[in-house]
């Protein structure tokens, strides 16, 4: 009995306690118009709780005539640190981060020169690349240079082109990358999402890649690594750029792209930082698979730019474990030397 | 030289929405496009206030700092003004500025937001003064005229003041001491607190 009374109390004091809670949870929204009406009433004129309301812009009793994204905002102060951010780290040190990435190239071909076969070539080609892979790796290629070079111009433009150009002229340079870069953009994407699918079997890492990346690719000593079709330096850019980068640098592009869905400014300003900071190290890395696919590797550009064949000497030199396995597959199929295949091989209908 | 700035006294506004009518009707402003608006803050609830906002063309604009092609200027009274011809449609202006004022004439779809908008003080832009073309990109040119803003002489409460920083702060003053409390100046911490920065455009209009 006794016990049952003091059981009784504790319900009774929870319900009370509840009760008291509840409307403070629900008038917590309310709360700062509650304030500020009390506040009148005691002390006239004095807005401090309306103006900590608009210095946290969280009224919910904010209203104006005016439609459109935020205009009931009086002030948004993320905008401020929006602008730090962009014109302090990420201008400044993503520009010393490309300067760099060009000096080291620019060093490493000096000290190196570019990577040359060993050895006499055999002028015997194999296929590497079908047309079809020749043709999305340009449209990717072509289309992220453009996006790049727009790039540039609309975030150190202002510091290199313009006093150079002058106003006008920038102006007319900044319209052209601004509208490239909205309409290519999307053809990127599409294209690298291709790409994607049509590298994607050849890129599938592997063993021997851990221990290629470990020797650096024998780039600095020098030394013979094999590797399979792509090297795992290749499948990083595969990985890192063409996959994560890209996702990364299209979707937060996709968001600044289409004002017209009411995003608030403070997506649009994340969506910057992100887009301009992936956007960097993406130019930083792509130097290096630029340099690497032109001047850096002797007939790796030929390859990819004419018409997908390979010096057997090359593939050897470079993906020695295809090479075998394409050796194996052609003396298995009846020998590389018979003619029947060789020209089928000319015609590039068969790998 | 006097520095030109805006003050809206939440004590005084009525939420009429004189200033905004004034505005698009001196500067014939397309629809869509609102270079002023007045914002009303714990609306229906006693101790409601209203703040008429628009450029409040700041010491240290962050607009400007973030252009990516500088077509921001700024006059000899502090007015930040822009250049139309100039502007690449980005909306990084609208991005970082805290007031809401940079206005787009298109929805933006694909980036296509066209030449921004804004509050110029009613002092037009970089073409001649009462030119055509003056006229059509940035509206009318009180300022030239020897008038102040628009917005603020139609003002009927007088609670938007606009016009020399020093005048008008004498004339807010006053009312506060006449009513004993309230002296907060909505916004001029953020448009006005930092130190003034030099005109962005060598040999702009002043």
């Amino acid at each position: 009995m006794h016990g049952n009374l003091a059981l009784r109390w504790v319900a009774w004091l929870s319900i009370a306690l509840v009760a008291m809670l509840l409307p403070r949870f629900a008038l917590a929204a309310e709360g700062s118009a509650q304030q500020q009406a009390e506040r009148q009433i005691v002390q006239p004129l004095n807005n401090a709780p309306l103006w900590r309301d608009v210095r946290k812009g969280e009224n919910p009793y904010q209203t104006t005539q005016v439609r459109g994204i935020e205009t009931n905002v009086l002030v948004q102060t993320e905008g401020q640190i929006w602008r730090e951010i962009r014109n302090g780290p990420v201008t400044v040190y993503g520009g010393y981060l490309l300067v760099l990435a060009a000096l080291a190239i620019l060093g490493y071909y000096l000290w190196k020169g570019p990577i040359k076969v060993h050895g006499q070539l055999t002028g015997r080609k194999i296929r590497r690349l079908s047309p079809w892979d020749r043709t999305i790796h340009w449209t990717v290629g072509i289309s992220w240079l453009i996006m790049a070079l727009s790039g540039l111009v609309m975030l150190f433009g202002k510091y290199f082109a313009l006093p150079v150009l002058g106003y006008t002229l920038f102006s007319w340079l900044a319209i052209l990358s601004k509208n490239l870069h909205n309409f290519v953009g999307p053809v990127f994407l599409i294209a690298a999402a291709l790409m994607f699918i049509t590298y994607l079997a050849r890129n599938m890492p592997a063993a021997h890649d851990i221990r290629w990346l470990l020797k650096g690719g024998g780039m600095l000593t020098g030394e013979h690594v094999p590797s399979g079709f792509f090297n795992a330096g290749e499948k990083v850019v595969f990985w890192l750029g063409l996959f994560l980068f890209t996702i990364v640098v299209g979707a937060s592009g996709l968001v600044q792209l289409f004002p017209n869905f009411d995003q608030g400014r403070v997506v649009m300003q994340y969506s910057n930082v992100i887009h301009a900071v992936t956007a960097v190290v993406y130019i930083a890395m792509m130097l290096g698979h630029i340099y690497l696919g032109t001047v850096g590797v002797e007939g790796a550009y030929d390859a990819m730019r004419y018409d997908g064949m390979v010096d057997e000497a090359w593939a050897k030199e470079h993906h020695e474990y295809w090479y075998n396995e394409v050796k194996g597959q052609s003396t298995a199929a009846g020998g590389a030397a018979s003619p029947a295949r060789a020209a089928a091989m000319k015609e590039g209908w068969k790998l | 030289m006097a520095r030109m700035k805006f003050l809206a006294d939440a004590e005084r506004c009525i939420e009429c929405n004189g200033c905004v009518t004034a505005c698009k009707q001196e500067h014939e402003i397309p629809w869509g496009v609102n270079r002023r608006r007045v914002v009303t803050l714990n609306d229906g609830t006693p101790g409601e206030k209203s703040i008429s906002v628009a450029c409040m063309h700041c010491s240290d604009a962050p607009c400007m700092a973030v252009c990516p092609v500088d077509v921001f200027y700024k006059t000899s009274e502090g007015i930040v003004l822009h250049d139309k011809d100039l502007c690449i449609g980005c909306g990084y202006c609208f991005y970082a500025c805290p007031f809401g004022a940079p206005q787009f004439p298109q929805d933006g779809a694909f980036g296509l937001r066209g030449k921004m908008d804004k509050c110029t003080f009613c002092a037009g832009g970089p073409e001649p003064d009462f030119s055509d073309a003056e006229f059509k990109k940035y509206g009318r040119n009180r300022i030239a005229e020897g008038k102040l803003p628009a917005c603020a002489e139609m003002c009927s409460t007088k609670a938007l003041l606009g016009g020399d920083g020093d005048v008008i702060a004498d004339i807010y003053r006053r009312r506060v001491t006449t009513r004993g409390k309230g002296s907060e100046v909505w916004g001029w911490g953020t448009a006005y607190g930092r130190p003034e920065k030099p005109p962005a455009q060598p040999g702009a209009k002043s």
